[in-house]
């Protein structure tokens, strides 16, 4: 009982606990929101991977693509209609995307898509700028320039179709969303930035309306076209419809390049896209998969002299129905299409590109990045887990120090029969008191600290732009994860009690072995 | 425990300090009976070991070599938890300086010893009764009204009947009391010596150091200690006149 007593006594009668308890506290503090961060980060990856990609991707490393995919893809979703709930095909190539105005041209990897199963095997259609306020109205077909005009009483309005989408956007949007919508530069065409306005009056024309050529549509990577501002938003260069050359890089089924020179094509900026992966918003525009593989001359030919080649893609990206396990379906898969293969190799001059395509879930695609991420956080974990040895250490002194204060206490206690176990005890509870103080306050302020980190980098740049340390171009997501688990902060607030009882276990050894006389000899 | 086993039974002990290279030889042989509801003094000059005689008979010290037993069972030979229990339920001790803690008020003090001798849940059973104990031990050393002091709001022969008080919560079988009134003045003193004398009258087994001849003349039995033994002995009171003193070796 004494124990329990002294031990309270001692804590708020030594202003030098305070210390103590002051070290757990921040070190407590500072490994929680090291690992919420991280592990925020890290969940981050996993979600966005998987948003990029759908749950399982096949693929071979060529850029040629691989043939027969068509085929395959009509298989899945005949043969195994509980698993798989799309599949769709992709072409990645690369090509120089030039902007006429600025005569801007930069290298691009172009995206092939079919845009409608593409929203349904991946995330994509979030990132989607104009697809948001005006839903169904980004397509990838030819199509003309939206052309704001006025309406019978004045005002300035778009084409209906432009219209009755952003209506209908409206009646489902949350006050939220109508708050973010306004703060976006330009969007609701009063800002010169989003759609062409300029020409009505000149053609003579008034009302709203369609212009210019039809052109295939283009989606582009939102840090292609657009400038990010210093609040998370951007600031858009071009409006919507903005003809853009696209000069391509055809390659043949044998992996050379066409002698013919690469075809230039104009497209028509429709929309753009932020995966919020910058490496990819950097890099990426996504036109319609039939298209563009006209262009890549990667649809099927017939040769006049030879057997007909077949079209090719190279990824096709699956999505597995809700419930389903990627890992089990992936091997399905595979062995599916061992035995497609297998049926297929005499059709094509080209069989290797067969054998080299790859079944892979969604982790298994991104495991480099994911385990790069995995790793730093364990590795940031070991290294503020060794710093807060400093605080184990620094509590281990504190209390030796009480002990050596205290040794004749000690020695009085003793004397009316403490048992060695019940002294050491006595500074182990106070070492856990101290775990237990600390640790809340730690967990208290470091939760708090998480939930508002972003507003404090917020302000920390304000003060000055060097201060930013979460820069969206190197960590890939805007925002600093802000979510703090509730098994982290128990496991946190576990080690830091037990972490106080070791610091304090040197001290308390110490004061179980102080010989009652010799403490209480003298005054 | 047979019939036979002396209460308190200090049977030739030897105690020496190394001052440097020099050995200290303090106790020599020194033997020493105490019955149930004695009450003896030792006296000897500054130096002479007393003190060192009475934290080994009270098991706070070791010895060099011999024996103490209470009622024979020997007390250097059991574990040390039994010493501990001896230390917390058998033996009272009161230092010369008092020794009480500073953090904790007068009644906290006295409870101490109740406290240590009982786990969490048992002092739950036990607080109502080991209170009523120490008030009962402050109101016997006339402190009742001071229960909410500190030790530091306290003089000095205060302070040694808190001592008391606290030596005596769990009502131990023997007292052991290091010149309780050494620092006292002499009415103090007094006053001390007389709350010890009706201890003894209730039946409490003191054993009392001092100096103080006419403290020691409270006593039943007066001891004394020379070079390390205890040479003479004289019956200061009526009672208890039997030889006690066992022969050195
Ligand atoms: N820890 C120690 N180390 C060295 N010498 C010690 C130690 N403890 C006691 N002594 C010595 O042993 C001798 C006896 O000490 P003790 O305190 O028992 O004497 P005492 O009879 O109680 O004296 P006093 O009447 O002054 O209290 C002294 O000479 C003292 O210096
Ligand atoms: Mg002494």
């Amino acid at each position: 009982m004494y124990k329990l007593f002294l031990c309270l006594r001692y804590l708020f009668k030594r202003r030098i606990a305070f210390f103590a308890i002051a070290s757990v506290w921040l070190c407590s503090a500072m490994v929680l929101i090291v690992i919420s961060v991280m592990g925020g980060f890290l969940d981050l990856v996993k979600a966005r991977s998987r948003g990029l990609l759908g749950d399982l991707v096949m693929e071979n490393s060529a850029l040629q693509g691989f043939p027969f995919y068509q085929e395959f893809i009509d298989e899945l979703k005949r043969d195994m209609p509980d698993e798989i709930a799309e599949a769709t095909p992709v072409i990645l190539n690369y090509g120089l995307i030039r902007f006429p105005n600025g005569n801007i041209t930069k290298p691009v990897q172009v995206v092939g898509i079919r845009l409608e199963e593409t929203y349904r095997v991946n995330d994509f259609r979030q990132g989607l700028f104009f697809d948001r306020y005006y839903p169904g109205t980004t397509m990838l077909a030819p199509q003309q320039v939206p052309v704001l005009g006025l309406d019978p009483a004045g005002k300035l309005v778009l084409p209906p179709e432009l219209e009755a989408a952003h209506a209908e956007w409206r009646k489902t949007a949350t006050p939220e969303d109508l708050e973010r919508a306004k703060k976006q530069k330009g969007a609701f065409f009063d800002g010169p930035g989003l759609f062409y306005s300029a020409n009505w009056a000149e053609e003579g024309r008034t009302a709203p309306g369609w212009a210019q050529d039809e052109l295939p549509g283009l989606i582009s990577g939102i840090d292609i076209c657009a400038k990010r501002l210093p609040d998370g938003d951007y600031e858009r260069y071009y409006p919507r419809g903005y003809q853009v050359l696209l000069t391509l890089l055809p390659i043949t089924p044998r992996g050379t390049l066409v002698d013919s020179s690469p075809p230039k094509v104009a497209f028509r900026l429709v929309d753009d896209s932020s995966t919020g992966v910058y490496d990819i918003d950097s890099l990426s525009v996504y036109v319609d998969f039939d298209i563009i593989q006209e262009y890549l001359l990667m649809n099927a030919q017939q040769p006049e002299d030879g057997p007909p080649i077949p079209a090719r893609a190279t990824q096709v990206q699956i999505k597995a129905k809700e419930g389903v396990d990627p890992y089990e379906t992936r091997d399905r898969i595979r062995a599916r299409w061992d035995r497609f293969m297998a049926a297929h190799l005499d059709q094509t001059s080209e069989p290797q590109l067969l054998a080299e395509v790859e079944i892979k879930t969604w982790e298994e695609k991104q495991a480099k990045f994911i385990q790069a991420v995995e790793k730093e956080k364990v590795l940031v974990t070991i290294l503020f887990c060794i710093i807060s040895l400093v605080a184990v250490l620094l509590v281990g002194c504190i209390f030796y120090m009480i002990v050596q204060q205290k040794t004749r206490d000690i020695g009085i206690v003793k004397s009316v029969g403490a048992t060695y176990a019940g002294v050491a005890s006595i500074f182990l509870m106070y070492g856990a008191a101290v775990g237990v103080v600390g640790g809340i306050l730690g967990m208290v302020t470091g939760a708090i600290f998480v939930h508002y980190i972003n507003d404090i980098q917020d302000l920390l740049t304000r003060v000055h732009p060097n201060l930013q340390v979460w820069s969206p171009e190197v960590y890939t997501f805007s925002r600093i994860p802000n979510v703090v688990k509730g098994l982290d902060m128990a496991v946190i607030f576990a080690v830091a009690i037990l972490a106080s009882m070791a610091g304090a276990v040197v001290a308390a050894t110490k004061a179980a072995r102080v010989w009652p006389v010799e403490a209480l000899r003298y005054e | 425990m047979s019939r036979r086993d002396p209460f308190l039974q200090v049977r030739n002990l030897q105690k020496a300090y190394l001052l440097g290279r020099f050995v200290l030889p303090v106790l020599r042989g020194c033997s020493l009976n105490i019955d149930e509801g004695e009450f003896v003094a030792i006296m000897g000059s500054s130096g002479s070991g007393k003190s060192t005689l009475l934290h080994i008979a009270g098991a706070l010290d070791t010895p060099d070599r011999g024996t103490v037993s209470f009622e024979g069972h020997d007390v250097f030979a059991m574990p040390a938890s039994g010493r501990d229990r001896l230390r917390n339920q058998v033996f009272g001790f009161v230092f010369q300086f008092y020794h009480l803690l500073p953090e904790l008020n007068i009644l906290e003090n006295v409870l101490l010893p109740a406290m240590v001798g009982s786990s969490v849940l048992g002092w739950f059973s036990r607080r109502a009764a080991a209170r009523a104990a120490a008030e009962e031990m402050i109101e016997q050393v006339g402190l009742t009204g001071r229960i909410k002091h500190r030790p530091n709001e306290l003089s000095g022969g205060e302070r040694q009947r808190v001592a008391i008080a606290r030596a005596l919560v769990n009502r131990p079988r023997i007292l052991l009391a290091d010149e309780p009134t050494g620092n006292l003045d002499t009415t103090t003193g007094r006053g001390i010596l007389t709350l010890l004398k009706r201890l003894s009258e209730q039946g409490q087994t003191i054993v009392l150091v001092t100096h103080d001849a006419s403290v020691a003349a409270g006593a039943h039995r007066t001891v004394t200690l020379v070079d390390g033994q205890i040479r003479s002995h004289a019956a200061g009171g009526p009672a208890k006149a039997a030889d006690s003193v066992a022969p050195s070796s």
